[in-house]
């Protein structure tokens, strides 16, 4: 059985036959409502009260947690996490958006290369290659980042932005090289051979032609990547200590919380900013980032 | 133009593999020199009563938590298979905690379920509780998997769905025709035919959830007195940030032989599926 999941196929996909859900059966059965509604419910709950809530006082929020009293409504607490001086959750966005583009562009400028070389070999040696990449998706990161601060230490990158970077770059190479790999078998050689013949090197051969081929893997990469490094809690966590004050959007939750964790007006506002651009971005790319999200679990 | 690709991942990745190889056999204290103890940090693994416990929990929570987003992304995967705007709406709702850090929604879960939270208010209203969903230690490991079944569950809906759709309407209409009721067409027919991707889908589930960390943090921090302490939690937090480097090494090695494990299993089993499919 295969999965037909990727980006460009869904796109392309016939039209599914016309035949609505229930049709033939009349109205959905009351098991298919009740399912339905408590999905909704429990799905929509915990979001309903993130937002509500983020607008009420302490009083309001303990007393009637559901209840949205419109007369006491308040932007204050919203504005105060906006414009808190201490883990502040909107300025941990520029950190957190450079380190996701840093890794972005590393990781394709590193994979890219390396797995059309990969993927064009037929050697021995290079096959085994593509098995040492793959051997990194094993490894988790909780027992990998213990070590990894001693190396780090030792290179003199301990408690750096770039240790953190390099580290997630390495991270995202085996999925991304294995994904890369899977999508260049499938691009002809002859088109190596022609770019060849009108004097391409091989580095000039992969970014001119072959990579804007790859764009739907490019695509899933790009998507599995961002949402892995900007949810990414261990590796800022562990690998930028306190004392650096560079915060990503989620230590910068994290200290907060474990500072004022009772004052639920500090909660409630700092959590909705940190889950509203995810919310948004997955809002307006859910098809892509759902395909490249599982497409990355499946083969990856 | 390997180079760069391999030399950041060997440095990144496989150097520190090999120092937690080493460390994991002293016993370090992360200042002074190591002296080689041999096995016996291995050894006390299977002693260590917050190891043994944190094992412990990490199994419940991976196989709990695994069954259950199976078993809920099969049942929502049945109601939702077919390609309508109201079935897709239903899928992304289930579907959206997946891209959301685990850590945020621990923390929100924690809001709702803690003692001043919404559903004890709610429930102090009716007249019952506080129910201790985080402050009991059995309840909160209880607590525990059902967040993490909330957040993942709609990644095996969408998985299953994929499958879904690749089961050929003419065997569902044969059978209809034949004269075999829903729940018979389901279980003879649609179940087995997606099983392959219902066995990947388990191991999945079952190597995430063995290195679930940031959720245990943001909900319950590993309490009540430790009792949802999972085996990552405690590299982290409890060995790591004390003095035993070599100790914590061994938890951390431990931890990538079962996951490795593990993710040995979900590529064998997905190359006999691709033979399957080639054949």
């Amino acid at each position: 059985m295969t999965l037909n999941l990727s980006p460009g196929a869904a796109r392309t996909a016939p039209p599914a036959p016309a035949k609505p859900p229930t049709a033939g059966r009349g109205r959905p059965s009351p098991i298919r409502i009740a399912l339905l509604t408590l999905l909704f419910a429990v799905m929509t709950v915990p979001v309903y009260l993130l937002l509500v809530n983020s607008f009420k006082s302490q009083q309001d929020i303990q007393s009637s947690p559901f209840a949205l009293p419109f007369a006491r409504v308040s932007l204050e607490y919203l504005e105060a996490a906006i414009h808190s001086p201490q883990y502040n959750v909107l300025r941990s966005y520029g950190f957190t958006l450079l380190l996701v583009v840093a890794v972005d562009v590393l990781c394709i400028l590193f994979a890219g290369p390396a797995a059309y070389v990969i993927a064009r070999s037929l050697k021995r040696r290079t096959q085994i290659l593509l098995l040492f990449f793959l051997a990194g998706t094993f490894i988790p990161s909780a027992a990998l980042i213990v070590p990894l601060i001693h190396v780090l230490r030792a290179i003199g990158l301990g408690n750096t932005v770039t240790g953190l970077i390099l580290h997630d770059v390495a991270m995202t190479l085996p999925v991304s090289i294995f994904l890369f790999v899977g999508f260049i078998r499938t691009v002809p050689r002859d088109i190596d051979h022609a770019a060849a013949i009108d004097g391409a090197g091989r580095l000039r051969t992969y970014w001119q032609v072959i990579f804007p081929l790859t764009r739907p893997a490019v695509i899933t990469v790009l998507i599995l990547n961002s949402i892995g490094i900007w949810n990414d809690f261990i590796s800022p966590q562990i690998l930028l200590s306190p004392g650096s004050g560079t915060y990503t959007v989620t230590t910068a939750i994290y200290a907060g919380i474990s500072q004022y964790s009772t004052d639920m007006t500090k909660v409630f506002p700092n959590l909705l900013l940190a889950v509203a651009p995810v919310i948004i971005f997955f809002v307006y790319m859910q098809r892509h980032i759902i395909s490249g999200l599982t497409v990355g679990a499946l083969k990856g | 133009m390997l180079a760069p690709a391999v030399v950041v991942y060997t440095v990144m990745t496989v150097v520190p593999v090999i120092v937690a190889l080493y460390l994991s056999l002293t016993d370090w204290n992360g200042f002074s020199s190591a002296t080689f103890v041999g096995l016996e940090n291995y050894a006390r693994l299977f002693d260590d009563p917050d190891t043994t416990r944190a094992g412990l929990v990490t199994a419940i929570v991976a196989v709990f938590g695994a069954v259950g987003m199976l078993g809920l992304g099969l049942v929502y995967a049945l109601q939702l298979k077919e390609r309508s705007w109201s079935n897709s709406f239903f899928r992304t709702l289930a579907y959206y905690p997946h891209v959301i850090s685990a850590l945020i929604l621990g923390f929100l879960w924690s809001a709702i379920l803690g003692t001043n939270g919404a559903i004890n208010a709610t429930l102090r209203d009716l007249g019952i509780g506080p129910v201790g969903f985080l402050f009991d230690e059995n309840l909160a490991v209880i607590t525990l998997v059902g967040v993490i079944v909330w957040a993942g569950f709609g990644f095996n809906v969408v998985l299953f769905v994929a499958g879904l759709q690749t089961v050929p309407r003419e065997l569902v209409e044969a059978a209809q025709i034949d004269g075999a009721s829903r729940r018979q067409i389901n279980r003879r027919i649609v179940i087995p035919m997606i099983s392959p991707v219902v066995t990947v889908a388990m191991v999945l589930n079952l190597v995430g959830l063995i290195k679930v960390y940031d959720i245990v943090v943001s909900l319950t921090d590993g309490g009540p007195a430790g009792s949802t302490e999972t085996i990552a939690y405690l590299i982290l937090n409890r060995s790591f940030a004390g003095t035993d480097v070599g100790f914590a090494t061994a938890q951390a090695v431990g931890l990538m032989v079962v996951s490795a494990a593990l993710s040995v299993v979900v590529t064998a089993l997905r190359n006999r599926q691709d033979r399957a499919a080639a054949s």
